[in-house]
């Protein structure tokens, strides 16, 4: 076992939220574009009467789209040499590369074009563990979307990988 | 790869069903739109250079855009009335630009009180190698209204 790399100011850090909510409004724009990106062109994020067929109220967003709504702003000072913006989450590990571990979604409600969704992210785990290259620690962001009148959208449990 | 345009129920399908496979390929210009389109300035999805320095063979596919190709190899399956109700995956290896790679999934259990299907999926090369295990639960309709039945 290796020396600790989640130092005390991470551990108090579980439970806190990650950044101040986040507020944002799904724009037909934005939602077609990612749809567009991501190359899923079903018709319930371009055409009303699809949208009504399928049983939605009206254009429904991408459901991973959500997740990416709230992306914060950040000005280009803000870069790390990586090009992840610093303070994206308070985690202050050392490590220098980050990657993806996965996601657990649950999707509550449909996010509409037109709804304004908040995010509220908070640590909810971080744990050190011992690889083939070298220790590494695992951490997981729950963050909650909900929208406008208070609706919770979807729930995400997104892993961060630190090497 | 669209929507099913066959609405499933949940009387269509059994535990041990396997979905239809779908093939996703990544160009560079796709993983440069999709950080532009989700504000992601990570240089390890468009730099290559900078990408070596960390280890990485070349530019990657985000773990979150694989995400986005598992959540459509659902949503296209489960058709108009059928609701996507929880995805989980866990990116294990990387996946590159320029390369396929495909969606499978075999369904492990249905519930025929509340149409929920229960499925395990995966994203691998087509050598078999597996890079993402991916879990889900998809709600069916119990009977398809085009059929006069009743939505649910």
């Amino acid at each position: 076992m290796t020396a600790s790399l989640i130092t005390d100011e991470v551990r108090a850090q579980l439970g806190q939220l990650t950044q101040p909510p986040v507020t944002a409004q799904i724009t037909a724009r934005d939602a077609q574009r990612y749809a567009m990106a991501v190359d899923d062109l079903n018709p319930v994020y371009f055409d009303e009467d699809a949208a009504h067929a399928a049983g939605y109220r009206t254009l429904v967003a991408p459901l991973t789209f959500v997740g990416h709504v709230v992306a914060a702003t950040k000005p280009l000072t803000e870069l790390r040499d990586d090009g992840l913006f610093r303070g994206v989450t308070r985690l202050r590990l050392g490590l220098p590369r980050v990657m993806a571990g996965g996601d657990a979604w649950e999707y509550v409600a449909p996010a509409y074009v037109g709804d304004v969704v908040t995010a509220e992210s908070r640590l909810a785990s971080v744990e050190q563990h011992d690889g083939r290259n070298g220790a590494f620690v695992t951490s997981v962001v729950e963050t909650v979307f909900a929208d406008q009148d208070g609706q919770i959208i979807a729930t995400l449990r997104q892993t961060a990988i630190a090497r | 790869m669209s929507v099913n345009p066959t609405q499933l129920t949940a009387a269509d399908v059994a535990v041990g069903d396997e979905l239809p496979v779908v093939v996703k390929r990544a160009s560079r210009a796709q993983l440069f739109l999709y950080s532009a389109a989700t504000w992601n300035p990570h240089r390890i999805h468009y730099d290559r250079d900078y990408a070596a320095t960390e280890g990485h063979a070349d530019i990657l596919v985000h773990g979150p855009l694989q995400g986005a190709w598992i959540t459509q190899f659902f949503t296209d399956w489960a058709g108009p009335r059928g609701r996507l109700v929880s995805v989980s995956w866990q990116n294990r290896r990387s996946a590159f630009p320029d390369r396929e790679y495909e969606i499978g999934g075999r369904i492990t259990a249905v519930d025929p009180a509340t149409g929920d299907v229960t499925i395990e999926a995966w994203e691998q090369t087509p050598e078999g190698e597996r890079l993402v295990p991916v879990q889900a639960v998809v709600r069916l309709p119990l009977t398809d209204p085009a059929q006069g039945g009743t939505a649910t």
